[in-house]
């Protein structure tokens, strides 16, 4: 039963926070002018605080159910782990800051923290499976890891297509030509969910003994927590149809 | 340095700024949901004015509690996984917890308090920052019960060299960490209604326009500012009693003590130097208290001037006192802090797990990296972020995009 918690969360981030990073990543794309990459966060803009707390959840989930694994995981890809947490950081803060003070260079710096810090995100998310999955270390990782980051960029880029409108939703609909967006989002979220799943058949997924305690209890909340994303996800379900607060 | 020496460096700056960040969000959340919740009840245009102004400034300050917090999640299992090891199976429940029944909603429904402005019926927007706000102490509350584990282990068992966790109630009830857990949280209050009080202040200084706004603000502020400050004193004070008898022997400074502390512990533990570093403690503790009684005394003062218009619309000296205050709860805070955790040393898990035991088997190399990109990155966003919270703090209630109206908005179609 840890196991599925675990793999509850990590897969559910994974499939949510997939997309704003992804979007991200393709920001310079999808927004050719500042307006233009203002509606483009705004199709992200209310989702990415619901999104990345899965990953906070998968953590703590690691802490309180693998504390083990916890370590081995995290200081055993140190590098890789102080990476994504630097670039998690830096696309936050571009997200948070870009909007606070107006004018075009500090937008542009701003914007310029987002790209570089889902690009990071990406990179280090497709670093990890390369390392644990595949056993490969130095440069040669970097290229599994494009792969993966390709497809955090395609999974961005499907979810912008259901969110925008006009232009911006041509550009996102480049890879599919318009048809099906539903559908790629769908194909692009089976398949981040399969690099998850083949990474977490190589971990050695071995409970910590606080099981019987927790798991009841995280079963029980598991509900609740989705009846509140569920609220966002209704609230925001129309396409965007001008600037967030962002 | 030396790589524990780093590991500690990198927790204590990256903790000391997310506890920086997070006892102002704790604070002004509560201020926040007060004002939001006499704005729906009232429909008075000022209420709402006021709500959404501290509430982007308290938008603005959450940020980086967020992404400081991120750090602190992750660094156990970076720095410290031979504390994750030994003792993951029974404070990492407590951790679990605060993910789970704490932050993770807290952060869902902020969002959809942010974006869903002027979206949602307004009865539902004031329970969402309602919720926001008291997850957010229960982030508090769980973060502390497992900080609380770590100061004075109860309700667990070794078995082959790890910790298992036999008495969850037991834990919850430790009073090394619900003692704490309501000092923090009035100490919180304090860091609210300090800075709540300072900008109005400041405001009232430049001869506001928007007396009215500024007066109700400062009211509030300084009237949660003096009760919070005789709650943090005696939580504060009941907190001596659940202390190790090292730490209060270093506070005291009393060597008979001291050495009556280092005895008892070679007698348990063998020969080696188990007392905490006294200069740190007694100067800490030092700083804690008379910052106390410097806040105490002005916010008693000030709960009396601000019964009177005239003074609290022109008494300038009065103003600047205020303005001055605001930094002074946060360096309280910290100062708690250095106290508690020094005062624990050379314990990670006090009497079980020494932290020269409890790092991870990471180079110097990867520890240098991590410490000075954390320590670079937030400094930079931290300066950046301080200066836009006193820039949108003195722009005034003109300029919030917080609950904004969109100008032109046209029909919605779903997406999903």
């Amino acid at each position: 039963m840890e196991i599925f918690i675990l793999a509850f969360f990590a897969l559910g981030y994974l499939v949510l926070a997939g997309a704003d990073i992804g979007v991200g990543m393709t920001l310079p794309y999808l927004g050719r002018s500042a307006g233009e990459r203002r509606e483009a966060i705004a199709a992200i803009a209310p989702f990415f605080l619901g999104n990345e707390v899965w990953l906070v959840v998968t953590a703590g989930v690691l802490a309180g159910l693998f504390p083990a694994l916890e370590g081995e995981l995290l200081h055993g890809n140190h590098t890789v782990i102080v990476t994504l947490l630097l670039a998690w950081v830096v696309r936050d803060m571009g997200l948070w800051l870009r909007g606070r003070v107006p004018g075009a260079r500090w937008q542009a710096c701003w914007d310029g923290a987002i790209v570089a810090g889902s690009w990071g995100l990406a990179l280090s998310w497709g670093l990890l499976p390369a390392h644990v999955l595949l056993g490969i270390e130095g440069p040669a990782a970097l290229l599994p890891a494009l792969v993966v980051a390709a497809l955090f960029a395609t999974h961005g880029l499907a979810f912008a297509a259901l969110r925008l409108r006009g232009t911006l939703r041509e550009r996102a609909s480049v890879l599919t030509g318009g048809a099906g967006e539903a559908r790629t989002y769908a194909l692009t979220s089976v398949a981040l969910v399969a690099v998850g799943v083949l990474a977490g058949f190589r971990l050695p997924l071995e409970p910590g003994t606080s099981g019987p305690l927790l798991v009841p209890v995280v079963l029980v909340l598991i509900p609740f927590l989705v009846a509140a994303q569920a609220w966002v996800w209704w609230t925001f379900r129309h396409r965007v149809s001008g600037p967030s607060y962002l | 340095m030396h790589i524990e020496d780093l590991a500690r460096l990198q927790f204590a700056l990256t903790a000391g700024a997310h506890f920086l960040f997070v006892a102002l969000t704790l604070g002004l959340a509560t201020l926040v949901a007060v004002v939001q919740t006499r704005a729906t009840i009232s429909g008075n245009p000022v209420h709402l004015r006021m709500t959404r102004f501290w509430g982007q400034l308290y938008i603005i300050n959450y940020a980086m509690g967020i992404v400081t917090g991120l750090v602190m999640e992750f660094q156990l299992g970076l720095s410290w996984s031979g504390l994750t090891e030994f003792a993951g199976d029974v404070f990492g429940a407590a951790l679990a917890l605060e993910t789970l029944v704490a932050f993770f909603i807290e952060s869902t429904f902020l969002g959809l308090w942010i974006f869903g402005w002027n979206k949602l019926n307004r009865w539902a927007h004031l329970a969402l920052i309602w919720v926001v706000t008291l997850t957010a102490y229960a982030s508090a509350f769980w973060i502390l019960i497992a900080n609380g584990f770590l100061q004075n282990p109860v309700g667990h068992v070794l078995e082959g060299g790890r910790l298992r966790l036999t008495d969850f109630g037991a834990m919850v009830a430790n009073p090394a960490a619900q003692v704490a857990f309501w000092h923090v949280l009035c100490g919180a209050l304090v860091v609210g209604g300090f800075f709540m009080a300072g900008v109005s202040a400041y405001h009232l200084r430049r001869r506001t326009a928007e007396q009215d706004f500024f007066r109700k603000s400062l009211r509030l502020g300084m009237g949660v500012a003096l009760p919070a400050t005789f709650l943090t004193a005696t939580f504060g004070g009941l907190g001596f009693d659940t202390m190790q008898p090292a730490k209060v022997a270093a506070w005291a400074g009393s060597p008979e003590r001291l050495a009556e502390a280092q005895a008892e512990m070679v007698a348990r533990f063998g020969p080696g130097d188990w007392l905490p570093p006294v200069a740190w403690v007694q100067t800490s503790g030092t700083v804690m208290m008379g910052l106390f009684a410097l806040m105490l005394a002005v916010s008693g003062v000030s709960c009396l001037l601000m019964l009177f218009r005239p003074v609290v619309r022109g008494f300038r000296l009065w103003h600047w006192l205020l303005m001055l205050m605001i930094p002074v709860p946060f360096v309280a805070m910290l100062a708690g802090w250095i106290f508690r955790e020094m005062g624990r040393q050379p314990w990670a898990v006090y009497g079980l797990l020494k932290t020269s035991d409890a790092m991870s088997p990471v180079t110097e190399g990867q520890m240098l990296f991590s410490v000075s990109a954390f320590v670079t990155v937030f400094t930079v966003l931290s300066v950046v972020n301080y200066w836009l919270l006193a820039r949108q703090a003195r722009l005034g209630p003109g300029a919030v995009a917080l609950g904004d109206r969109p100008i032109d908005a046209p029909v919605p179609v779903p997406s999903f």
